[in-house]
């Protein structure tokens, strides 16, 4: 992909997600607090890392952003005040959107849905699925 | 006193005790939550991305249907009040007029006046903690409980301001005007693992387990949850993962609060824990 | 009374005017307003031979008035006054017309620059033409000097007016004098011990036959102006006889409550009859009234008994005194950011989570273990240390946006006294950026590398207990990872904020703060020793965060500014002050209520308003408040003011 599109994505992204990438001073808190840091690649700070840069495409085909939880803490701590959430989700929809799924619904098995609370099940169809 | 009230999906089928003690509770609390005559699914999850206001619809529509019951509307589940709470911030946020009129005109309900999305545990602290020790049928003996609020009570920050994000505490004033213990402990708000569980159950088992295994740490004997997804993590990455004396039952705060003001064993809903607390709370003498 | 012979100087500034106002076109349509005789322009007006052709036309054209169109009053009203002057003109009909802060740097549009460089220039003439000719006022002078606060910057500013051979008071808060340096182990980047060059200091102060030392005091109140400052100290009931005391510490050993001792960061248990450290000055014991027995109204009386030189007051109530002086220095010094207030840090209940003015106690030998690093909660060698930076600064969030500027060096400094009394001991620091501008700094940054400090770059998140350890949830931004800890003991770089005393004082005497607190300098860069009140002077931390040859250098600075002032025999006044109509004047009492100075007074007897000239800082708000148009600045007549309006 070239370099225009990858800036025109990344203005989509700050768009959806209403984010400056550019207030980020890269102190690494948000990946730090993450509860999910360790495994998640690109880690936040290394996300918005990588979207300052102008390498959205890298980000957007990334595992990272569908690691997310929404639990924001990242946002609640950055000393800058940047909702690394607000930009994961703002990425997920861009993916979506392209009727890419990462959980199928189909998928889930009967065990599952006997068991886990139904809000569970409608959250991460909404972050994750088309 | 009565106030309008949404339970929300979940706390009809997998998290019935959260809600009947709740209600039960209530009434020996000196209020009245009343459902409302109609409702929908809150939408489980708010939407962050500016440009997607169908997935407000849903929490709207309820906002809709409440105006025309009070100024103020009842939540219980984390989840709804976190997704209520924050679209009726939107609603009432400036800058973000359109969005309002766009939702509205959608919604086949007319919205009389702006809701304030309150939670059960901010009515108990408006009616004093005072008043409902003075309620209390069965002390909690100093029992200590640590309170795990997770993410959706207390962020976003900004837009909740339900309570201080990295240590709050009205849960606490209850446990203690309970007779309980308080116990505070570094994973008030960290994250479960919420949904991840779906497709990524060791992740979230890790979380969870972080969550249980810091409340020991600090000397809690029982966590106390305002949850479903957050109740049904705690206790099954225990269940999954740990045993013996590492064990620590996990309650609705709405269980021990009806326990405390004397409802009967049969009403406490402890068949649909994940953990049977009822071995512990009878060594403790509270059964 | 309109003047009639203006002259106009319209400086280029080089480009900074040129570049965007079209000079020439702008003289041509300058000399078309009424009353200006002539109109020139000069490269730089403020240079010599700039200053030159404005002599020489005022000789030249018998000029009755100047204004010179070029930058901010700020800068340089003061020289083209003086050249005015020199050439026999009232300097106080010379104006500046700003065409540059308020003109060309503000558009690119040459057009409209130069239509508006001629609207400024226009009010400015109109303005000048109403000008009267003023006489600075002469102020007598108290070759005394206050200094707020005992530390170090207030300790070397004493000592250098007074060696001077000036007097000079200096009150301090505490029962001792040496603040948070007296505090501090060793100090970066030479490692010399804090104590041992501090206390040559604190006894020449407490010695000095020039320095009026009132510990346990603090400033209640200052009236009166620059030269004659009125200044009311409470000196709080410290219940022991200064001149009795020798100091002799028997009462210490006898007195029954034990406290926490602040000095010691919660470290350690002092007595309610305590003195702050070893070598304090005064070497005198004080009682900690909220504590003790006697005072609290129960039975005791031990330190009384067993006093051999007698000296113990319960009766003392402290007093009131009152000092006269020419001259103020602030040095009211900095706080560590709560840590308490850091929820996600621990929230100063985490065991062995301290902040480093506690790290400094325990690497003191005065300290708790002596010098040994032992963690508080169970007196172990912590064998690893996490050293967490920015811990409440550079964080618009949950702390303070500024960079502490000192945390940078003493982390490195406290990584490496931890690595030389704990052999085995592995220190790491987490970072955000090392700042190291300093001269020596960054080879001390490298000593701490060298010998084996790791420097991990990533703010720390979250800091949390695990059995007996503290975690620390930290990043390797550099390799884009999370990284969690499991440490002995946690030091966190507490964000320094201005001392609230300082604050709570400097809003008192209205002093300008800046949106943190800090005393705001008269200019950041040309009089950073001086504030914008007159005869006030800042020195230490409590201006902004700084070490100890900084607040020492500034201290001797401020020290300068007040010698400076002495030096000279007379003090004068700008006479561009508030003026009274009395025949207009019907003593409502609006301008007394306006005043921020307290210049403007109500004799209520005659049922006027007065105006105290030399408190008079020229402001204008009494002006504007006066319904009946009674109260004037000078030069910014209610006549002037329609006149450059209506242009």
């Amino acid at each position: 992909m070239n370099s225009a599109a990858n800036s025109s994505l990344v203005s989509r992204i700050e768009e959806l997600s209403g984010q400056r990438v550019l207030d980020c001073y890269q102190c690494g808190c948000c990946t730090a607090g993450c509860p999910i840091g360790e495994l998640m690649d690109p880690a936040p700070s290394k996300a918005i890392r990588l979207l300052q840069l102008g390498r959205a495409e890298e980000l957007l085909a990334s595992e990272g952003i569908w690691l997310c939880a929404s639990c924001l803490v990242c946002g609640t701590r950055c000393p800058r005040n940047v909702d690394y959430a607000k930009i994961a989700e703002a990425c997920r929809a861009i993916v979506l959107r392209a009727k890419r799924s990462v959980v199928d619904p189909d998928r889930v098995s009967p065990e599952q849905l006997q068991d886990i609370p139904q809000q569970a099940f409608i959250a991460s169809f909404r972050k994750f699925s088309v | 006193m009565k106030y309008p009230y949404y339970p929300g999906c979940t706390l009809y089928s997998k998290a019935r005790n959260l809600d009947q003690c709740a209600r039960k509770a209530a009434l020996r609390a000196g209020f009245e939550l009343e459902e409302m005559p109609s409702w929908n699914c809150c939408g489980a999850i708010y939407n962050t991305n500016t440009d997607d206001l169908a997935a407000q619809v849903g929490p709207v529509r309820n906002l809709a249907k409440a105006s025309q019951l009070g100024e103020r509307l009842v939540t219980l589940c984390a989840a709804c009040y976190n997704v209520l709470k924050r679209a009726s911030e939107h609603l009432q946020a400036t800058g973000f007029e359109a969005d309002r009129q766009r939702l509205l005109d959608f919604v086949d309900e007319p919205l009389i006046r702006d809701v304030e999305v309150v939670h059960y545990l901010q009515v108990l602290k408006e009616l004093g903690w005072e008043g409902l020790r003075a309620k209390v049928a069965k002390p909690l003996n100093g029992l200590k409980i640590a309170s795990y609020y997770g993410c959706l009570m207390v962020r976003p920050k900004e837009v909740l301001k339900f309570d201080d994000p990295e240590n709050p505490m009205v849960m606490d004033e209850l446990v203690a005007a309970l007779g309980g213990t308080p116990v505070r402990f570094d994973f008030k708000s960290e994250c479960c693992g919420g949904y991840l569980v779906v497709n990524h159950q060791a992740v979230a088992d890790a979380c969870s387990l972080r969550v249980v295994e810091n409340a020991r740490t600090w000397g809690a004997e029982l966590v106390v949850t305002t949850c479903p997804l957050c109740q049904y993590n705690l206790e099954m990455a225990q269940r999954r993962r740990s045993s013996g004396n590492q064990l620590v039952p996990v309650l609705y705060f709405t269980q021990v609060l009806g326990l405390a003001l004397g409802l009967a064993e049969a009403e406490l809903g402890f068949d649909d824990n994940r953990l049977d607390p009822r071995p512990f709370l009878l060594t403790r003498g509270l059964l | 009374m309109a003047r009639s012979r203006v002259g106009v100087f319209v400086c280029h500034c080089g480009i900074n005017i040129a570049g965007v106002v079209r000079v020439p076109e702008l003289v041509e349509r300058v000399k078309t307003i009424p009353g200006v005789v002539s109109a020139l322009d000069y490269v730089y007006c403020c240079s010599d031979p700039g200053q030159q052709l404005i002599k020489q036309t005022i000789k030249d054209k018998g000029l009755d008035g100047v204004v010179v169109a070029c930058c901010s009053p700020n800068l340089h009203e003061a020289t083209f006054r003086k050249a005015a002057a020199e050439a026999g003109l009232n300097p106080y009909r010379c104006e500046i017309a700003n065409i540059r802060e308020q003109c060309s740097w503000v558009t690119a549009d040459r057009d409209a620059a130069t239509e508006k460089a001629e609207g400024i220039v226009r009010t400015m003439v109109a303005k000048v033409r109403e000008d009267v000719p003023l006489f600075r006022l002469q102020v007598p002078l108290v070759k005394r000097a206050l200094v707020v606060g005992a530390g170090i910057a207030g300790i070397q500013a004493a000592l250098d007016i007074a060696n001077a051979g000036y007097e000079v008071v200096l009150v301090e808060k505490e029962p001792s004098i040496g603040g948070h340096m007296a505090q501090l182990s060793e100090t970066f980047p030479t490692l010399d011990c804090s104590q041992c060059i501090l206390t040559p200091k604190t006894v020449e102060a407490g010695n000095h036959p020039r320095i009026k030392l009132l510990t346990y005091s603090e400033v209640l109140e200052v009236s009166g102006f620059i030269g004659n400052f009125r200044v009311k100290i409470r000196q709080k009931p410290r219940y022991v006889d200064l001149d009795a005391c020798t100091g002799c510490g028997i009462c210490l050993e006898k007195c029954p409550v034990r406290v926490e001792s602040g000095f010691d960061r919660n470290l350690t248990r002092r007595r309610a009859i305590y003195r702050l450290f070893p070598q304090a000055v005064p070497n005198k014991v004080v009682i900690d009234a909220e504590h003790c027995r006697q005072l609290q109204g129960k039975r005791c009386g031990v330190c009384e008994r067993v006093c051999p030189a007698q000296a113990i007051r319960y009766e003392d109530t402290g007093r009131i005194i009152e000092e006269e002086v020419g001259a103020i220095v602030l040095a009211t010094g900095y706080e560590l950011f709560d840590i308490s207030r850091v929820g996600s840090y621990g929230a100063g209940v985490v065991p062995d989570v301290i902040d480093s003015l506690a790290f400094e106690r325990i690497l003191s030998a005065s300290g708790p273990f002596a010098g040994e690093v032992r963690r508080p909660s169970d007196g172990r060698v912590p064998k690893r240390v996490v050293f967490v930076q920015c811990a409440g600064s550079r964080d618009a969030n949950q702390g303070v946006p500024y960079c502490s500027k000192i945390c940078c060096m003493y982390t490195a400094k406290h990584a490496l006294l931890y690595k030389h009394r704990v052999h085995d001991g592995e220190a790491i620091v987490c970072y955000i950026d090392v700042r190291t501008p300093g001269k020596g700094f960054e080879e001390f940054y490298r000593r701490a590398t060298d010998e084996g400090v790791k420097y991990l770059r990533g703010k720390v998140a979250k800091i949390f207990r695990r059995a007996d350890r503290v975690v620390v949830w930290a990043a390797d931004t550099l390799a884009g990872k999370k990284i969690e800890i499991e440490a002995d003991m946690v030091v966190l770089a507490s964000a320094v904020i201005p001392n609230p005393k300082g604050v709570e004082l400097a809003r008192r005497l209205k002093i300008a703060l800046d949106a943190h607190g800090f005393q705001s300098e008269a200019h950041p860069k040309l009089r950073p020793v001086e504030t914008l009140t007159a005869g006030f002077f800042l020195a230490g931390c409590g201006q902004g965060p700084k070490d100890i040859p900084e607040t020492v250098a500034q201290a001797s600075g401020a020290a300068a500014k007040v010698l400076a002032m002495f030096g000279t025999s007379e003090l004068y006044h700008e006479p561009v002050i508030a003026e009274v109509d009395e025949e207009v004047c019907v003593g409502c009492g609006n301008c007394e209520r306006s005043c921020a100075y307290e210049a403007v007074k109500v004799d209520v007897r005659r049922g006027k308003a007065v105006v105290q000239a030399v408190m008079c800082e020229g402001c204008g708000a009494c002006s504007v408040a006066c319904p009946a148009g009674a109260i004037n600045l000078k030069n910014f007549t209610k006549r002037a003011l329609i006149e450059m309006v209506d242009v």
